[in-house]
């Protein structure tokens, strides 16, 4: 048997699901009942899509409560394609029940409960592997199922600190101390600080072993720093971190800020200090500075901590009143400056120090003025460009005129230049010295182009940087500036292509796509049939299936490793990245590109509406990265991330929320699946809710307008939303009117599976055949059509309105915010499909009596889609005219004063060609797409 | 100066300042949680007193008997906080943890022949060339200096367990693998 069941098992793992199944196939017909090839063939059944019959094929396995072991786990992999967790724990237990003394099982049982995060449950399996198999790991495989449960925020207080006492307990009865590993012993500790028995933790920590552990094991002596400072004892913390800092060598940032917080340890204790307390306080301070200029003096060039501590200290002392010498702050960012100037961090490390009063601040200027710039070697041009930063962020706003600014970006670009012969013989791979100064120039060309909304200067910036990348191509800050201002420019594939040569690949999705895919229906050109950003929307979301995948399985590996440290920071990780805001707004715009792309079906309606009601209830988190941008520009004024933000506006989980509603309110209505329906058809487990439950129901939230959600949209995309509101609320009795009822649409489904898997759909009932075929269309015959009232102006009026804003728009040189408002529109007439789709066909308006309602309908979308033709031919003409010589010649011209200072003519008017080839193309794109879209609608 | 703490799976969302760098591979996740799995205790991160990550390390304990090593997986500085000593007390830290931890007898890590000044800061560290790899790194162009880009050394340093050096040797430049 095991040698016919072995080319299953390869074909599996090689990906031949297909020739696996005709091997199981094959073998089941001389073993019809043996289970594991109808396991085998259920996995291949999954993997090839083929989820109705793999659904029959598993639930006749589990059906016989299976405990062998290669078919639970074959099955277990089954059940995880179909996302049934909580399946796959009962599985376990049924076979755990069978076989109490197998170890296995047990321990599968445990981790299938961990899977889906059930705490409990884990906890009181854990508890009987102890009693049953006598290994010290399971008690503390309990001890970390109790603290989970307790740290969940759905478990009460008054819960959570009796299990935690129960952890401390259960720690405490194992026969074997704590300390034998170092996980064990930081689970203790964790422990101890959160029932704070600090003399417990204090007894540890002190001995011989404990004192070894934290030595050895930074995370242990995270925790030892945190449970030192809880019991206040700052004082006994300082003389440790000075040691380490004297007799060690120990230069973690964390022993000096130790330091700092023991000699101003009685000073923050008291609000308004007395002399003595004063005197000692100051007293201390000087020790503190004794030592940190010491260790300065000893360290000079090499580390920059004690110097950055005095820095620290000074700026503390003020700030409690007891600095003695006025000067000595701007002395030691003097010197601060003289020791570490010629390092790329100087400017980072003093920007927490920068916020001077009048005089200082002058003293500090004049300073860094008095600097003479050159460039004779890359320290001497690292200082320059350290001077450079530092002077431009505390520049103030009148200091930020247009011709101070020009006259900076000419200087910037001229030292830019002349630095750059400093790398001259550097190899491809390596980073240009003077790359921070192109980027300084880039800073300030945007600036100018915010205060004078004259887009040369953003041409200026794009003929820079993308010189400075011939210079140094690895330069991800570089590109990231210019991926951000061709999106400005309306030049989406320029973007994409520098996006697409850093190689953005796995975790970063998440963190770095919202470089390229934010508000990118904007720019798609999915309805002319080009699915390049949908594809990168797919693409960017894998990272989200490797997670539900792959990080479960880590959990499960800490376990059996015992690195208790790391599990709730899985935990934590795989909940950040499961809900993570980009996910579900790449979602939200990989579906605005799919609407105009495929014909709008109910098929489409009902999986889209599935899928979105499972993502509104999540509880968002942000993980996008915007610190990655490099910014230059001066405290008072926006940051250059803000200020090149498309349309001036980041999305975050309000303008989701409000997108997710629009989606959800629609897809409700074109759809037949209502709860109860939508209850006995899904398969695998419902999401976890992690929004705190909202007592009102769904539908009543959908309605719900939030003013705060509203302020992260675009005037234009209020307007949208405004009218799918108005649109919806229009139609909503006539849909639900005219909806067949949850029996009628759950026969219909039953009909469906049957024919394509031949077997009876499980869980549904099939009411008795009335013999009415017209069933369908029949449903409340005794109930009255509700009356039909007008359309909302605001739903008639949108497109021309929105024509309006249209023309304005076409007025700018960039063609960016004109796509915006017709890929707005363009999405209103489609809202109208999805929301008309029902009505289209004649029996339902007849049996409903709502030929009146449909009447109204044409003229609204005749009017829709002469205006969308209108706009198709304006970006069409566009189209044409953004190609040309004069609007390449414009672009060079804007940039004379780069020529001017020796910026090869022929690459600037590349640049310009470039620019306008690629908003020639999405100008295109997008009109034909729109011109296709009305075709295939009229 | 910065913050030497442990690696946690949460800096994956914070690390692109560091991997954006043409020499910093990003991994898939099942990389990273496998690292933090299994040898959390080898694994750290340099962050700046704001909290930006500076540099990172990830290493692991692998090997047989004699060859029973801590090895240097990754190990990478972000650009503008190269020069500062931070790769040089992070591979400490991993040193006294394979040597206090784990009982290595030797700390091991590749680097491309091509970096002189990574091989001479190793070496200033008490590392030493234990044999040569050839085409260990994939090319990322016509290197200026031919076979040397995509050569790596395999550099070794003794740990208290080892007291009579026995794993590593004078020689090891010229003992040439494929």
């Amino acid at each position: 048997m095991e040698r016919q069941i072995r080319p299953i098992y390869e074909a599996l793992d090689t990906g031949s699901n297909k020739s696996a199944l005709v091997a199981c196939n094959k073998l089941l017909k001389k073993h019809p009942k043996n289970e594991l090839i109808k396991a085998l063939k259920a996995l291949a059944l999954v993997r090839s899509q083929k989820v109705e019959e793999s659904l029959v094929l598993c639930d006749e396995v589990l059906a016989g409560k299976p405990t062998n072991d290669a078919v639970l786990t074959a099955l277990m992999h089954v059940l995880r394609g179909l996302g049934r967790h909580k399946d796959l724990v009962t599985m376990f237990e049924e076979a755990y029940k069978q076989q109490p003394a197998n170890e296995e099982l047990a321990a599968q049982t445990f981790f299938a409960n961990v899977r889906v995060l059930n705490w409990k449950a884990a906890q009181q399996i854990a508890t009987r592997m102890h009693k049953q198999f006598q290994e010290d790991r399971y008690i503390y495989w309990t001890v970390i199922s109790a603290i989970l449960q307790a740290n969940d925020p759905m478990t009460a207080p008054d819960m959570r600190s009796l299990l935690y006492k129960l952890a401390h307990r259960l720690v405490t009865s194992s026969p074997t101390p704590s300390y034998v590993n170092a996980d064990r012993f930081h689970l203790h500790l964790s422990i101890l600080r959160e029932l704070e028995l600090f003399d417990e933790a204090r007894t540890l920590l002190e001995s011989d072993i404990g004192k070894s552990i934290c030595t050895a094991s930074l995370a242990c002596n995270e925790l030892r720093r945190d449970i030192w400072r809880l019991q206040g004892l700052f004082e006994d913390e300082g003389k440790k971190a000075e040691l380490r800092i004297t007799e060690q060598n120990d230069r973690n940032w964390l022993e000096f800020l130790s330091v700092l917080d023991a000699a101003c340890s009685s000073t923050s204790a008291v609000q308004d200090p007395d002399e003595s307390t004063k005197a000692e306080s100051s007293s201390r301070m000087r020790k503190a500075q004794e030592l940190f200029t010491m260790v300065a003096a000893h360290d000079g060039h090499k580390d920059r901590s004690a110097l950055l501590a005095l820095l620290e200290l000074e700026k503390r002392a003020r700030l409690h009143g007891i600095s003695n010498d006025k000067n000595r702050m701007v002395d030691l960012m003097k010197q601060y400056f003289e020791e570490i100037g010629d390092k790329a961090c100087c400017f980072e490390d003093l920007k927490p120090y920068l916020t001077l009063d009048v005089e200082d601040g002058e003293r500090w200027v004049s300073f860094l003025r008095s600097l003479m710039p050159s460039f004779a070697d890359s320290n001497d041009l690292r200082r320059l460009i350290n001077s450079h930063k530092l002077l431009r962020q505390n520049l103030a706003l009148d200091d930020l005129t247009m011709s101070a600014e020009s006259e900076r970006a000419s200087l910037y670009t001229k030292q830019y230049l002349e630095g750059l012969k400093l790398g001259a013989s550097l190899p491809m791979t390596e980073l240009q010295p003077a790359d921070d100064l192109a980027i300084l120039a880039g800073n300030v060309f945007v600036h100018l182009w915010k205060l004078s909304s004259d887009e040369k200067y953003l041409c200026n910036a794009v003929a820079l940087l993308e010189f400075a990348l011939t210079k140094s191509k690895q330069s991800f800050q570089t590109r990231l500036m210019l991926i951000r201002i061709y999106r400005l420019l309306g030049a989406p594939s320029l973007a994409l292509e520098h996006y697409r040569v850093m190689q953005i690949k796995q975790v970063q999705h998440d963190t770095l796509s919202h470089f390229i895919l934010s508000r990118s229906s904007t720019f798609s050109l999915a309805a002319s049939g080009d699915l390049t950003f949908a594809t990168e929307c797919l693409e960017a979301s894998q990272i989200y299936l490797s997670n539900a995948q792959d990080t479960g399985e880590y959990i499960v590996r800490a376990f059996t490793g015992e690195k208790y440290s790391q599990i709730p920071e899985f935990i934590i990780f795989e909940d950040r990245l499961d809900n993570s805001l980009q996910r579900d707004i790449i979602k939200i715009e990989h579906l605005r590109m799919r609407l105009a792309h495929e014909a709008i079906t109910s098929d489409i309606i009902d999986m889209e509406l599935i899928e979105l009601k499972f993502i509104y209830d999540r509880l968002h988190h942000d993980n996008r990265d915007s610190e990655i941008l490099a910014d230059y520009q001066p405290r008072v004024i926006q940051k250059f991330s803000e200020q090149t933000l498309l349309f001036g506006k980041s999305e975050g989980s309000g303008w989701l929320r409000t997108f997710l509603k629009v989606y959800i309110r629609a897809f409700q209505q074109g759809s037949d699946l209502d709860d109860t329906v939508e209850e006995k058809l899904l398969i695998g487990d419902r999401p976890k809710q992690t929004s705190p439950q909202n007592k009102l129901a769904l539908k009543d939230r959908l309605r719900q307008r939030n003013d705060e959600e509203l302020t992260e949209l675009t005037p234009e995309e209020l307007a949208l939303v405004d009218y799918a509101r108005a649109l919806a609320d229009w139609l909503e009795p006539y849909h639900d009117h005219a909806r067949p009822p949850p029996g009628v649409v759950l026969a219909e489904a039953a009909k469906q599976a049957e024919l394509k898997t031949g077997h009876p759909l499980k869980g549904v009932e099939i009411p008795p055949k009335s013999g009415n075929a017209n069933a369908l269309l029949f449903p409340k015959k005794d109930e009255e059509a509700p009356p039909v009232t007008e359309a909302p102006a605001i739903v008639i009026q949108f497109f021309d309105d929105m024509k309006t804003r249209f023309d304005d728009a076409q007025s700018a040189s960039s063609p960016s915010l004109a796509l915006h408002v017709a890929a707005l529109m363009q999405e209103a007439f489609l809202l109208f499909v999805v929301e008309t789709l029902r009505f289209k066909a004649p029996s339902v308006v007849k049996v409903n009596k709502l030929g009146a309602l449909v009447q109204q309908f044409k003229p609204i979308r005749v009017n829709a889609l002469a205006v969308l033709r209108e706009v198709s031919f304006s970006l069409l003409k566009r189209s044409e005219q953004d190609a040309t010589a004069e609007q390449r010649k414009k672009f060079v011209d804007a940039c004379s004063p780069l020529i001017a200072l020796n910026i090869d003519h022929d690459f600037v008017l590349g640049a310009a060609k470039k620019l306008s080839d690629s908003r020639k193309k999405v100008t295109e794109g997008v009109g034909k797409g729109m011109s296709r879209m009305c075709t295939s609608y009229s | 100066m910065s913050v030497l703490r442990p690696f946690r799976a949460a800096d994956l969302f914070k690390f692109n300042n560091i991997n954006l760098d043409v020499w910093t591979e990003t991994y898939d996740l099942a990389f990273y949680l496998n690292y933090l799995a299994t040898w959390p205790d080898l694994c750290c991160v340099q962050a700046s007193p704001g909290g930006r990550l500076m540099g990172y390390i990830l290493g692991n304990a692998e090997g047989a008997n004699t060859e029973w090593h801590g090895h240097v997986t990754a190990l990478s500085v972000a650009p503008e906080y190269r020069r500062l000593g931070l790769a040089r007390r992070m591979t400490a830290l991993l040193e006294r943890s394979a040597d206090a931890t784990y009982r290595a007898f030797f700390v091991d890590l590749f680097v491309r022949c091509s970096n002189g000044v990574a091989v001479a800061m190793y070496e200033g560290m008490g590392y030493s060339v234990w044999r040569r790899l050839r085409e260990y790194y994939g090319s990322l162009g016509v290197g200026s200096r031919g076979r040397d880009e995509e050569d790596a050394f395999d550099m070794r340093k003794p740990l208290s367990k080892d007291p009579g050096r026995r794993s590593v040797r004078a020689n090891g430049r010229d003992m040439i693998v494929q």
